[in-house]
């Protein structure tokens, strides 16, 4: 036997996921009941946050409104035009720190370089509070050569972060694989555990409580914060415990034991060099959460920021880490890579956008349902600016095809952008953080 | 609203000599008042703040004002309740500005008196409401434990050394390079859920230890059995097989043989490359039956190869380590782990004996240490693979002769002791004649093990209900009794570290000491001691705290300490650009040798009580055959470490120049000045640059035109603001600048265009071709204004001020043991600490010892 590496290519790997996507997953889905109570088609949310962010002189058109002329960037997306809006003017008022507010792009919350900054409730954290019991899984958090331990999109009521999933393969494993039928009442006697454990926890931490000085009762509010969401979780969970997992693969052969064969599985790529094909298998498992309905929140943070020297394309590797790059001093060769890196990111989101508007739900396109943010925390990295962030919106049922710009010198808050797409999920919300109001000139259609 | 007005007038009522029309005096009023105490002190103190406040307008009114708010603060807006942390925190940044007379920037507009005055005004100001609050509340909130700490705690609690649950916990968010700081260890319902899975699984893994244990097996392999591939990759040269010491055509051997026929006890397998990740070379059907502890017996010999696939006696060691692994051929995704510790093979050969740990279904790899990794090109293919050209006298190897792997070696007593914590005398699969007696007598004496202190009876009555109803409900006593466990393993007495407070917090002293020292529970000496009252006897506590230093669980100390102090954590974060660096391509032992350098160092400097000078400088370290070769030191034999003197020119004394260090504090392709400087000054130095002050434009840097770092690094000191921070540290990354990504010792740069042109085939067998470029001038000037040539001269200067050099060890420490970085009224006592250690050049277990034995560690009612 002769021992020779095996390389797990990228091309395998999407070629894998691939091969279930092609197929119409939409409409052979189990239907699960919460759809069934709804007249109307599940709307749903994908936030894509690039941390270094992208040259954003070569993104933003140099006129606003629906003639505007396509930037080298913008100029990737052009086959979509009609089914994305850029935006320019807009940033998080009083968020300012650099690298670190990629912990607020989601938040709003300022004051992430003091020592004793506390975050604030998340976009998705608040949309998943609202309707995330419809689904399986509230929300999916994500990220791609994330720094688990210090960055998220996703913070709890109480500032806490949550930390992000960073493999597709253990991702896909709790989407779709499960035991067999003992294996479900199992987990549900297993629930059953979980919920009399709870209730203990509760009254002991109350108990608890009457004796601790106020600085400890900070500490444990948290603790009982989280009692009480995962008594909340567990409840939704026993409800879907027992209905069938969705299949990515509808016509796939079951294995004897009901597991999914796990060829079905992606492959994981741990090579942090390889970030763009990471981000690429990423999507695609949010593609895979949206279209069993496992989820219609999805966050990926693109952690560029921990990025060391990486595969620019398939066939050319960066001189310097992510952020070495980003400070590129106007250094050429830097710019070029970056800029190379930039039209690598825009490649891939249109190639999203053109998988999603070539998918339908009912009679519509997933894309008028599916809304896909890409934007960043940094405005100019190679300066650490916060402001003037560049921000993508595509798809959501919008009247799309626009410069939106508003003012460079006074932004206008993210957070109006937040408002109208909690409004677009169906959430009646008025307000989001730092936001005015809803953001001016953004219809839906 | 309404109560709120309330207190603002009754307030007002109480400091009614105040003119309510001034805006700090009106602000001061407002203040809350957490404590509700509002004595006498409390109302000087109002007064005199209103005064200072006043003070500080004369001074600093001119900017801090609100329409000019200079670094973006507003001195007449600035609340004053100290209760706030970042007000306090604000404050106190306001005290450090003017002592260190960064404030105000016109040395002029402030006398030396007036300064004095402004300073002492602010400390009488702040220091009082700091203590009172901290007789209150502690110096910080309660922590919880972190995941190191959380599965130590279940180890040791359970009896399970090997328990495996850190990675089912979320990874801790770190503040200031901790995870053991209070504010930031934050909890989720993902924690929780985590906490609830990490208890259930460990708690079903010591309930399976009661099974009997399984049978002891002894499986052997020899001859073509020592390897389930007959060849590998990486030519001939890798691997081959021997009889006699001259190589043989196995395969064709085999093929002679009859069929059936035993395998060949008279030939040997001859390896000479290290099976690097994740390309396995390990011993047919020797897998693991179980999970559990396996002895390992080998024969082997340390083996010279000579051209022509011959063999001869080695001039010297080679060593070697196990690592468990499934035998599989290839899976990127595979657990490997080094196992059994090293082992260096001698030449003249012999019978080689460890312990392994393995996972069911895992066998052991052969991990070559320091020997050529093939690596396949970029198209995943090794067959452009060249062996590397052997070195003189021929490439170093290894000749295995038979391996025999026998257990899982059972427990020294069954029941287990795991099974005991649990069950007590319950016997395995018996049932209980009692079980609500039983019930409640187990619940109480588990938590009674397991608790870290007192337990409430309310709260055991609590846990209690929880396992009488889950037996009620038809579970057996066991399932019922591991529920309640799980429920007390996941609750807030057993997630959460108390702070002492009062005089009579003994176990919080306990926890807080054993947390330090051994990332765990207190163990029975110590509760016992906390039980007894006896841990503020100031020679218990220096007692307790010298035996745990002594004792082997230090090395968690060592680990996780150096782990976030000195980032050992990432040591293998960047792989060393293999473009620049083709020597160091795929040598995991170069950069695990350098970390066991670094804490064998670090373990010394406390054990041996070593002053704090060796941070930066020492005639001494620690170095093994490899290391030994990095640094250019005299030849060393083996894979373990041993101390040595360092000749004298040698810049590799103290921390400071460690090849760990210098890997950690640059990217693996190049080196930052700037960012090694940071590194050096935050970490080693204890001064780490201020964060840019809010609302000051970002300059925006232009590098176009610079072409070596000395020109990049001139452009700082062009823009003011550029160098009011770079002046700090870019200077001390520049005496750097001769130690490459991996500490080795450079000239000159190295390039990929200009220079002298260097090619050849590195260790992987691949060619390499890079250019020797610029000069390496690594001379430069301190802030202060003393300039240095090179990195011996700077390690004389930064030498010059070991109190520095402690006193960043002693906040280091504090942020450690305590999860709380050092308060502004903590700052007496440890320059009283620094006073007390002084005669003694600040040696480290001094001043560990001191901290441990001040109101900082003990509570704000310590003994001192």
């Amino acid at each position: 036997m002769k021992n020779s590496p095996t390389i797990i290519t990228r091309r395998a790997v999407l070629r894998g996921l691939g091969v279930s996507l092609a197929l119409p997953a939409l409409e052979s889905l189990n239907p699960v009941a919460a759809r069934s109570a709804q007249s109307t088609l599940p709307r749903r949310m994908l936030v894509i946050v690039n941390n270094i962010g992208v040259l954003v002189g070569r993104l933003t058109p140099t006129t606003a409104g629906r003639d505007y002329q396509p930037t080298p960037l913008l100029s990737i997306l052009s086959e979509h035009r009609q089914d994305f809006t850029v935006f320019s003017g807009l940033s998080h008022p009083g968020v300012s720190g650099g690298h670190s507010t990629d912990n607020c792009f989601l938040t709003s919350a300022r004051g992430a370089f003091k020592a004793s900054f506390r975050n604030t409730i998340s976009l998705d954290q608040l949309a998943a509070d609202h309707i995330g019991h419809l689904t399986r899984y509230p929300s999916l958090n994500l990220g791609v050569n994330i720094e688990k331990a210090n960055r998220s999109l996703s913070w709890t009521r109480d500032g806490v972060l949550l930390p992000a999933e960073d493999s597709a393969k253990a991702l896909f494993q709790r989407l779709f694989v499960r035991g067999d039928q003992a294996a479900v009442e199992a987990q549900l006697r297993r629930l059953d555990e979980r919920g009399s454990i709870l209730d203990t926890l509760l009254a002991e931490t109350r108990r608890y409580s009457r004796r601790i000085s106020s600085s400890d009762r900070s500490r444990l509010d948290q603790y009982l914060t989280s009692v009480r969401e995962v008594e909340t979780r567990l409840q939704t969970a026993r409800q879907w415990e027992s209905r069938p997992l969705p299949e990515p693969h509808p016509t796939s052969a079951r294995t004897p034991n009901g597991l999914s064969p796990t060829s079905e599985m992606p492959g994981e790529i741990t090579e942090d060099r390889r970030f763009f094909e990471k981000f690429e298998l990423m999507l695609r498992m949010a593609e895979l959460a949206f279209e069993s309905d496992s989820t219609r929140i999805v966050t990926l943070m693109l952690d560029a920021f921990r990025t060391p020297v990486f595969q620019v394309a398939d066939q050319q590797k960066s001189t310097d880490s992510y952020h070495g790059l980003s400070h590129h001093g106007h250094d050429p060769v830097k710019v070029a890579q970056l800029e190379a890196a930039d039209r690598r990111n825009m490649k891939i989101l249109s190639d999203l956008i053109g998988r999603l508007a070539a998918k339908n739900e009912g009679n519509q396109r997933l894309l008028d349902q599916t809304m896909v943010l890409f934007g960043s925390n940094m405005g100019d990295a190679n300066i650490h600016d916060n402001t003037n962030l560049p921000i993508i919106l595509a798809g959501g049922g919008f009247d799309h095809g626009q410069h939106l710009a508003f003012r460079k010198d006074n932004n206008t808050p993210l957070s109006n952008l937040f408002v109208t797409m909690l409004q677009r999920l169906g959430i009646e919300s008025d307000r989001f953080g730092s936001s005015t109001g809803t953001l001016t000139g953004l219809r839906m259609t | 609203m309404k109560p709120l007005i309330m207190v603002i007038i009754c307030a007002l009522l109480l400091v009614s000599y105040v003119v309510p029309t001034d805006s700090a005096a009106a602000r001061v009023a407002n203040a809350p008042n957490k404590t509700g105490k509002t004595g006498n002190s409390s109302r000087r103190a109002s007064v005199a703040v209103v005064r200072l406040v006043e003070q500080l307008e004369v001074s600093c009114g001119k900017c801090h004002n609100p329409e000019s708010r200079a670094g973006g603060l507003d001195l007449k807006s600035l609340p004053v309740d100290l209760s706030v942390p970042g007000t306090r925190a604000q404050w106190v940044g306001i005290h450090d500005r003017i002592e260190r007379r960064e404030m105000p920037p016109d040395q002029s507009s402030l006398t030396d008196a007036g300064r004095q005055q402004l300073l002492a005004g602010l400390r009488n100001w702040l220091l009082p409401t700091e203590r009172a609050e901290i007789l209150v509340n502690g110096r910080g909130p309660m922590r919880r434990l972190n995941r190191d700490e959380y599965e130590q705690n279940l180890r040791d609690l359970l009896h399970l050394p090997d328990l495996d649950i850190r990675d089912m916990l979320p990874e801790d968010r770190e503040s200031r390079h901790f995870n053991k700081v209070s504010e930031t260890l934050d909890t989720s319902r993902v924690q929780l859920t985590a906490w609830l899975d990490a208890a259930e699984t460990a708690l079903r893994q010591a309930m399976a230890t009661g099974d009997r244990p399984s049978p002891v097996r002894l499986q052997k392999a020899f001859g073509d059995q020592l390897s389930v591939g007959r060849e590998t990759t990486g030519g001939r040269e890798a691997m081959f097989w021997i009889r006699d010491s001259i190589g043989i055509d196995l395969a064709a051997e085999k093929k002679a043989a009859p069929k059936g026929a035993p395998p060949d006890p008279t030939i040997e397998m001859a390896l000479f490359r290290s099976p690097g990740w994740p390309y396995g070379i390990f011993p047919k059907g020797v897998v693991a039956p179980a999970a559990g502890n396996y002895r390992v017996r080998f024969a082997a010999r340390a083996v010279l190869q000579q051209p022509g696939f011959r063999v001869i006696p080695a001039s010297d060691s080679v060593p070697m380590t196990f690592r468990s692994r499934r035998p599989t051929n290839h899976d990127i995704a595979e657990d490997v782990r080094s196992t059994g510790g090293n082992i260096d093979i001698l030449p003249s050969g012999g019978i080689y004996e460890t312990t392994v740990h393995l996972a069911a279904g895992q066998t052991i790899e052969y991990g070559m240490l320091g020997l050529p990794v093939p690596q396949p090109d970029v198209k995943g293919m090794t067959a452009e693979y060249r062996f590397p050209p052997f070195p003189a006298g021929g490439q170093p190897g290894v000749a295995f002769k038979w391996l025999e792997m026998e257990g899982p070696l059972p427990p020294a007593t069954w029941p287990s002791p795991s099974w005991k914590v649990l069950f007590d005398d319950l016997v395995p699969g018996g049932e209980s004649r009692q079980p609500v007696v039983d019930a409640r007598r187990l619940l109480r004496r588990f938590i009674a093990n397991a608790a870290r202190g007192l337990v409430p009876d309310e709260s055991i009555a609590g846990f209690e209900r929880l396992v009488q109803r889950r037996l009620a409900s038809g579970r057996p006593l066991t399932e019922a009794l591991l529920t309640g466990y799980q429920a007390f393993l996941s609750s807030e007495l057993f997630v959460y570290l108390p702070e002492p407070v009062g005089e009579s917090d003994h176990y919080a002293i306990a926890n807080r000491l054993s947390h330090l020292f051994t990332d765990s529970r207190p163990d029975n000496h110590l509760l016992a001691l906390a039980r007894q009252k006896q841990l503020r006897d100031a020679t218990v506590l220096r007692r307790e705290t010298e035996r745990l230093i002594a004792s082997d669980k230090f090395s968690r100390f060592v680990d996780h300490f150096t782990d976030s102090w000195l980032d050992l954590r990432n040591l293998r974060r960047d792989d060393p650009d293999i473009r620049f660096y083709p020597e160091y391509r795929l040598d995991d032992f170069l950069t695990e040798s350098a970390g066991l350098e670094t804490r064998a160092f670090f373990t010394a400097m406390v054990r041996e009580n070593l002053p704090a000078v060796n941070v930066v400088t020492s005639d001494f370290t620690w170095v093994n055959e490899r290391l030994a070769r990095h640094y250019g030191l005299p030849h060393v034999s083996g894979a373990a470490l041993r101390k040595v003197s360092l000749p004298a020119g040698s810049p590799y004394g103290g921390l400071l120049t460690q090849a760990a260090i210098l890997k950690v504090s640059a990217n693996g392709t190049s080196t930052s000045p700037v960012l090694r400087g940071v590194w050096v000054m935050d970490r080693l130095m204890g001064e780490p640059p201020p964060p840019p002050p809010p609302g000051v434009p970002a300059v925006e840097p232009d590098i176009r035109g610079a072409r070596t770092i000395r020109e990049l690094l001139a452009l700082h000191t062009k823009s003011a603001s550029c160098a009011a921070c770079h002046a700090r540290f870019d200077s001390v990354g520049l005496a750097l600048e001769n130690f490459d990504v991996l500490g080795g010792w450079r000239t000159r740069y190295r390039g990929l265009e200009n220079g002298e042109r260097v090619s050849g085939i590195d260790r992987t067998g691949h060619d390499f071709s890079y250019t020797l470029a610029g000069t390496v001038d690594a001379s430069g000037r301190l802030p202060d204004g003393r300039r240095f040539n090179d990195i011996h001269e700077l390690k004389k200067l930064l030498a010059a001020n070991p109190r520095q050099l402690a006193r960043n060890l002693l906040h280091q420490f504090t942020l450690y043991a305590t999860g709380v970085p050092v308060r502004f009224s903590d700052r007496d006592e440890i320059e009283a600490i620094l006073d007390a250690c002084a005669k003694d050049q600040y040696r480290l277990r001094d001043l560990l010892i001191a901290l441990t034995q001040s109101r900082i560690f003990l509570g704000p009612k310590g003994c001192r």
